[in-house]
């Protein structure tokens, strides 16, 4: 229809919401511009966290918000208080539930800190720990893009990376025992060897991988869609990052070079060639090409530890840390009744406080934890590194558009379980 | 028992290289541990001798030629020991390993794990795998050695705790040590058994499994029961005890250290104290043996009583009880005889019985003397209120407790029983109303010395049961009786401001059960 037909009709209606100011009202595009609440979560099709987003909006423009997390809290810190140390393990597994590995070696490391025998982990061990660790953090990664690339339309994408991580999950299930929830490893090693042949097949995975990320990188890394969305978005300062307390690719993606593995080495990373690659604007776009790096830097670590890994035990030799064969206590009294006090009363830890920290999935993973000498954690306390990437969102969200909300969240990676605990 | 050496004068001890003052002569293992240099051992006991067979607590004396044994060995001045040298560490260990040799792989069906002191020191101490391939020595398993104890022989590690018990505690002795070497076995004599009645505290004091009780056997895992502080209500003695339970079921009753009255001990009637607190238990009210909820018949008691009283205080009685603790005999004096003026107040209890000179009282009643102090007299025996209820002298009775009386109940125009347990008085009640045993209650006992010690609840009364004070404070409240106790501390509270033997005596905050695997190994 003619516009000049419109002009026939009555004058429009002019809308007021509450007792708004006539002079709120913008006249040129005449639309409403007094601000409307908007909630989003704790159930929303295009977030995957279980959070509430309380937008406050004026038009597509988001005003004010407000990020309310909590809905998965478990208890998870009060939990360990009547665990023994060893129980605490499949809790930690709920923690980061997509990278649970990183969590297992996280807390791990901080008892035997505590314990003082973090020098005497066996060389193997540890090199196992290095490869569940970084091939959980390329599931976890692999996991945030290939999310975030479904809920901007790029279905193909989450097929593609979900596929891969299913490959690496497969791997870890081989290991562990269980696909998710691993509880594999324990105070003083790994609870199992690599089985036969499953290095081969890792490196058979990685090579697929690739492929996989080649194909999601020709679908997203140039799509004019995609990079509109990305672009510029979601901009996040290298002061504030660190004013923050950011870490991991969040922080990264600013410019702030901090890794865990390359700061503070633990385990035997500092015996591999990786980089630490960052950011030059810190908005989504270069969040998602930080992950997109660190998948072939985890790749790259894998490789070197899987050629490096050398043979030997897997669990320290000390009947005190950990469980003595079963052949052991089922014949002898001493290895009876080692198991008896573990199982029973759990690892002695002697008094004394801790605060050990990784590069998990999203940045850094800390464990504080403090003993009063008995078999459990008189306090276990947790840095969850998505609690303090997600906290600076209030102040990111502000300016943008209700659509920009989805791939800046997306692109934090709040992970419920590690962030409400 | 050694004999108690007179704190003289202080010597200057060194111990791993801090100096400490400590009394001269004092026992150097009960110094080091004092200081926090912790020694192992199986075979010393506070209570009883030292013969330092075990080699557990071996520390290094400057100047003697070897390792002495700490248990054996009294503090001098200048003494300079060491605890903790790789070479103490190392026998530690090694006598562990000797005594690990032979033992049986029983810790998954033994009594003792989880409070076990082999157990424990091997962690601390050892913590090596075994070395020797060998067949282990084989003994007897299951020795039915007295009446309440089971022995097997495999388990044992020889210290002798349990014969010096016997000999010193029981002044019986019964257990000895029979064959040399890794055959050695604790026995009795030929044809002869371990019976006396203390005899339970030989499984007390063993440091393993060897030695266990009849009635506990297989009963619970150690660390599943939770531990409340109490007195043993058994006799007038009032011996510390701890209760073991869970899930609202004694299953044991274990002597807690006091040196004043019991020291480390309890006699094995007291043990068995438990097993009424189970049985045959009135859970809910009733009325004329029928079963009524518990506000018609507080109601009914109280229009009883009132009737009664209205009538004739002076022909009413009320009925105390020598096993109700100072704050339930206290509320029921000020709701009887404070309140409604009621004229004949008796002491029920249980009858005496046999006493020795080590522990038992021949006074069956853990609080005979509480109930003397705070009932004002004259305080008749319970024996004359059946002669004073068939002379018409009592029309009316207020009883608490479960006594085995027979009264002519058409001589009473209402007979209102507080009573814990079933019974003839309960049958025969007009109403009867549920009350807490000494298990389920906070309160005070008073012992034969007049010592008055607090006991804990180790859970909630069963059914409809209450503690006897908050029995009394409800019929309070339908008497026009002020008596608004709110927990037994107010009782305490409210006593302790009238009688002198409660004055400054402070109420201590009720414990909480503590499930013993959270405490550090008993044996």
């Amino acid at each position: 229809m003619a516009s000049e037909a419109r002009s026939d009709l009555a004058p429009r209606r002019r809308i007021v919401f509450g007792e708004a100011d006539v002079s709120d009202f913008d006249e040129t595009n005449d639309l409403p511009v007094e601000s409307m609440p908007l909630r989003m979560g704790p159930s929303h099709p295009a977030m995957h966290g279980t959070i509430r987003i309380e937008l406050e909006v004026e038009g597509e423009k988001i005003k004010t918000s407000d990020i309310q997390i909590g809905y998965l809290h478990r208890c998870f810190e009060k939990e360990c208080e009547s665990a023994t140390w060893t129980q605490v393990f499949p809790y930690t597994d709920r923690l980061n539930y997509v990278s649970p590995m990183l969590n297992n070696v996280g807390y791990a490391l901080a008892v035997e800190k505590l314990l003082d025998i973090d020098k005497k982990i066996p060389e193997r061990a540890q090199y196992i720990r290095v490869i569940v660790g970084e091939v959980s953090r390329v599931a976890d990664h692999l996991t945030c893009l290939g999310a975030s690339a479904m809920e901007l339309g790029a279905f193909t994408v989450f097929f593609y990376l979900i596929k891969a991580r299913e490959w690496l999950w497969e791997l870890l299930e081989e290991i562990s025992g269980a696909r998710l929830t691993h509880s594999y490893v324990r105070i003083g090693g790994v609870v199992a060897d690599m089985p036969d042949g499953w290095a081969s097949r890792l490196l058979d995975v990685l090579g697929k991988a690739r492929t996989a990320l080649g194909d999601a990188d020709k679908l997203l890394t140039n799509n004019k869609i995609f990079r509109d969305r990305m672009d510029g978005v979601g901009i996040i300062a290298k002061e504030d990052a660190a004013g923050w307390g950011l870490t991991g690719p969040v922080a990264r993606s600013t410019g702030l070079a901090y890794d865990v593995r390359k700061d503070h080495p633990y385990l035997v990373y500092d015996r591999f060639d990786f980089d630490v690659p960052v950011g030059t604007t810190g908005d989504n776009f270069d969040r998602y090409a930080v992950r997109m790096e660190e998948i072939f830097q985890s790749m790259r670590i894998l490789e070197q530890a899987l050629d490096k890994i050398p043979a030997g035990p897997i669990l320290i030799d000390d009947v005190r840390v950990a469980l003595p064969a079963k052949r052991e206590t089922y014949n002898t009294i001493e290895a009876m009744i080692a198991h008896f006090k573990l199982i029973m009363d759990g690892i002695h830890v002697p008094p004394g406080e801790v605060y050990s920290f990784t590069e998990g999935g999203n940045g850094e993973l800390g464990f504080y934890l403090v003993s009063d000498g008995t078999g459990r954690p008189w306090k276990c306390r947790v840095r969850p590194p998505c609690f303090a990437n997600l906290a600076i969102l209030d102040k990111v969200l502000p300016g943008l558009f209700i659509a920009d909300v989805v791939p800046t969240f997306g692109m934090i990676n709040m992970i419920g379980g590690e962030c409400d605990r | 028992m050694a004999a108690p050496t007179e704190p003289q004068e202080l010597v200057t001890v060194i111990i791993d290289g801090k100096e400490h003052k400590v009394p001269k002569g004092t026992n150097l293992l009960e110094v080091c541990r004092s200081v926090g240099s912790d020694v192992p051992y199986f075979c010393y006991h506070k209570g009883l001798s030292s013969p330092a067979v075990c080699r557990q607590c071996l520390v290094d004396v400057k100047g003697a030629p070897k390792p002495v044994p700490s248990c054996y060995t009294a503090v001098a001045d200048k003494m300079e020991v060491t605890t903790n040298s790789p070479k103490i560490l190392d026998i530690r260990r090694q006598m562990l390993e000797f005594t690990l040799l032979n033992h049986p792989i029983d810790c998954p069906i033994c009594d003792k794990a989880g409070e076990c002191s082999l157990q424990k020191h091997y962690f601390d101490w050892d913590g090596k795998l075994a070395r020797n391939e060998g067949i282990k020595v084989r003994k007897a398993k299951v020795v039915d050695l007295g009446k309440h104890i089971v022995l097997d022989q495999e388990r044992c590690i020889l210290c002798t705790r349990c014969i010096r018990v016997c000999d010193e505690v029981a002044k019986q002795s019964e257990l000895t040590m029979a064959y040399r070497g890794s055959h050695e076995v604790l026995t009795t004599a030929p044809g002869h058994r371990l019976d006396n009645p203390y005899s339970l505290n030989t499984v007390d004091v063993c440091p393993v499994g060897a030695l266990t009780s009849k009635d506990f056997r297989f009963a619970r895992r150690a660390w599943e029961l939770s531990s409340v502080p109490s007195v043993c209500p058994g006799c007038a003695t009032g011996c510390n005890i701890e209760i073991h339970a869970t899930r609202g079921k004694i299953h044991r009753l274990v002597p807690r250290e006091n040196l004043a009255v019991n020291k480390f001990w309890m006699c094995d009637e007291g043990r068995f104290e438990y097993k009424a607190v189970h049985e045959n238990r009135l859970l809910l009210a009733t009325m004329g043996g029928k079963r009524a909820g518990l506000d018609v018949a507080v109601a009914e008691s109280a229009r009883l009583l009132r009737e009664a009283v209205a009538k004739d205080p002076g022909k009413v009685g009320v009925v105390f009880s020598a096993m109700a603790t100072n704050e339930d005999t206290h509320a029921l004096v000020r709701l009887a005889l404070d309140g409604l003026k009621i004229g004949r107040a008796y002491l029920g209890g249980k009858p005496s019985g046999w006493s020795d000179k080590i522990l038992v009282s021949s006074d069956k009643n853990p609080n005979t003397v509480g109930v003397e102090r705070i009932v004002p007299p004259p305080l008749r025996p319970l024996k004359e209120l059946a002669s004073d209820v068939a002379s018409g002298a009592v029309t009316a009775l207020l009883v608490l407790g479960n006594e085995t009386l027979t009264l002519d109940k058409s001589k009473l125009s209402a007979l209102v029983v507080l009573s814990s347990h079933q019974g003839l008085l309960v049958e025969a009640a007009h109403v009867a109303l549920p009350i807490a045993t000494w298990a389920e209650s906070h309160g005070s006992f008073t012992n034969r010395d007049g010592r008055v010690q607090q006991i804990h609840a180790a859970f909630p009364p069963r059914g409809e049961g209450m503690p006897a004070w908050r029995a009394a404070a409800l019929l309070g409240s339908k008497l026009s009786v002020d008596l608004a106790y709110a927990s037994a501390a107010e009782v305490f509270a409210d006593a302790s401001a009238r009688y002198p033997f409660l004055k400054e005596l402070a109420w201590a905050t009720p414990s909480k059960p503590v499930q013993l695997r959270f405490g550090d190994s008993r044996g």
